[in-house]
């Protein structure tokens, strides 16, 4: 017995090292004192980490993917609450077609998304790049926030809001009175899932950027590509510990976890 | 009513242009062919980088799968206290920037990275080895960044195993592999399709991995989708390309869940 504890802790151990390990690496590799990229890296200082917030471009890029994601997820949610519930509620015609339309953006591949709204939305229908980025953004949480809705609204009894229509509350009334706050971790959660999400993603919006619009990661990508310094590493180390704080709070908070 | 505002949304801005694309490939001179399909693979190096795409999907796919049943028992047989904290490990790198998390092997394979320190150090080779830009570099990418969609599969698959079951079958004299083979795996397979699935779909469709660790020298069918749009403003094979990476996912579904159903 004492035997399989070890071989099972051996197991997790090597596991978790490839899982965990890298980002350990990372964290150290943007702490060097040295010019490029190594490790173990040559000195320890956080010169790296400090001017990560001096890049003008990461300023910019670090803006807009802030703003996609936060407005992208709330696009999604103002479209997604009333669909979850219709879905979950009523018994609608067609209504595993619209299921499937909207989860739709989950199955097709990033990339194709991208260059679809490239070439279909913003040159012949003069769409500015970023308005064709909020579009794909929130196409891309929709269904995240469909089905984190749905399953909050799941547990919601629905005699709940037959009540308050009974004693007096329209549909309306009901919904945002009753309904609303009962799934309001279920929301929460969407909205967390929906912009860490949109704020990692990159396939999408590969190819919608136009001069001086890119999002984050893409703007990390082409950085890499023409400068060997450790600043995105140390970019890497803040935003990972940004996702991880986020996440981690969420599940201090809501209980994250029970609705993804 | 209240859905009609989503559907509608998904519809014009996503279905409709991802369609139009989708067809472009079928459509040459104004009349509709194959034509597209047949020059795509009428070329050697769009041929290679198909079946190097598959052969990754399925390696990652597969030593996932491998990796992902040892962790997922060993992680459903500890102390619930310990659980809880091993779990949320194995889920936390799925909420870092796939960027970040690719970026990571740069440091650990690149010329001065960790292991190629080690080589030089350890007198194995004169000079750096080429580590980055290989399939293994890739193949090592792709499964760190995946391992974890399969491992979440697998453990809530297992925990649905009856308690007794594993103990009562080694009472009756089952070895391991008689365990995995006739319990462990029947009870699971679900979650082995699921996990299947999303690790192969995101093998094939990943992006940030191949165009970081592979570059052009390991293209795949996503970093080769981007070369012929940036490069060559070749819409027909990306639309091919398109096509295939789709089919490539349903399909992946399809018979994971065909072998699922066949050996009950």
């Amino acid at each position: 017995m004492q035997f399989r504890n070890l071989g099972s802790w051996l197991i997790l151990g090597a596991t978790l090292t490839f899982l965990i390990g890298p980002f350990i690496i990372i964290i150290f590799a943007g702490a060097s004192a040295g010019n490029s990229l190594a490790f173990p890296p040559e000195g320890l200082s956080l010169k790296w980490y400090l001017k990560v917030f001096t890049v003008e471009s990461f300023r910019a890029s670090f803006v807009l993917s802030m703003g996609l994601a936060i407005f992208g997820t709330l696009a999604a949610l103002v479209l997604g609450v009333p669909a979850a519930y219709a879905l979950n509620r009523y018994k609608l015609p067609g209504d595993e077609m619209i299921r499937t339309i909207v989860a739709a953006p989950i199955i097709v591949p990033g990339i194709i998304v991208g260059l679809a709204l490239l070439r279909y939305l913003v040159v012949p229908l003069n769409f500015t790049v970023t308005v064709a980025l909020f579009f794909a953004h929130t196409a891309l949480i929709l269904p995240y926030a469909v089905r984190v809705v749905s399953s909050s609204l799941n547990n919601l009894r629905s005699d709940m809001e037959e009540a308050a229509v009974l004693l007096g509350c329209s549909r309306v009334q009901a919904f945002f009175k009753v309904v609303l706050p009962n799934i309001r971790g279920g929301v929460l959660s969407a909205f967390i899932l929906g912009f860490v999400t949109s704020f990692n993603q990159v396939p999408v919006s590969l190819f919608l950027s136009g001069p001086g619009v890119r999002t984050l990661p893409i703007d990390m990508l082409s950085y890499m590509e023409i400068t060997y310094d450790p600043s995105v590493a140390a970019l890497s180390a803040l935003l990972a510990f940004m996702s991880v704080a986020i996440v981690f709070a969420a599940e201090r908070l809501l209980g994250f976890s029970r609705y993804v | 009513m209240l859905a009609l505002p989503a559907a509608v949304f998904a519809c014009l801005l996503f279905l409709v242009p991802v369609m139009i694309l989708l067809s472009e490939a079928f459509r040459m001179d104004g009349s509709w062919s194959l034509q597209g399909y047949v020059d795509f693979f009428a070329k050697p190096l769009n041929r290679t980088v198909f079946l190097r795409t598959l052969k990754l999907g399925v390696l990652v796919a597969g030593t996932a799968a491998i990796i992902g049943y040892a962790a997922a028992f060993c992680i459903v047989n500890l102390p619930a206290r310990t659980r809880g904290g091993v779990f949320g490990l194995v889920v936390l790198p799925l909420m870092i920037s796939p960027v970040a998390r690719t970026y990571a092997w740069i440091v650990i394979l690149g010329r001065t990275g960790i292991v190629n320190n080690a080589i030089v150090g350890l007198g194995l080779s004169d000079t750096p080895v080429r580590l980055l830009f290989t399939e293994t570099a890739v193949f090592l990418g792709l499964l760190q960044l995946f391992l974890p969609l399969m491992i979440i599969s697998l453990v809530s698959a297992m925990e649905n195993i009856p308690r007794d079951a594993i103990p009562a079958a080694r009472v009756l004299g089952a070895s391991w592999v008689q365990v995995f083979f006739r319990i462990i795996l029947p009870l699971t397979k679900e979650g082995l399709v699921v996990g299947g699935t999303l690790v192969f779909t995101g093998a094939l469709t990943a992006y940030i991995t191949p165009a970081i660790l592979g570059g052009s020298k390991v293209l795949m069918l996503e970093t080769l989708l981007y070369q012929r749009v940036n490069v060559a403003n070749d819409f027909v094979s990306a639309s091919v390309i398109a096509m295939i990476l789709i089919v490539m996912s349903f399909s992946a579904n399809l018979v994971l869940k065909r072998l699922a159903s066949a050996r009950t």
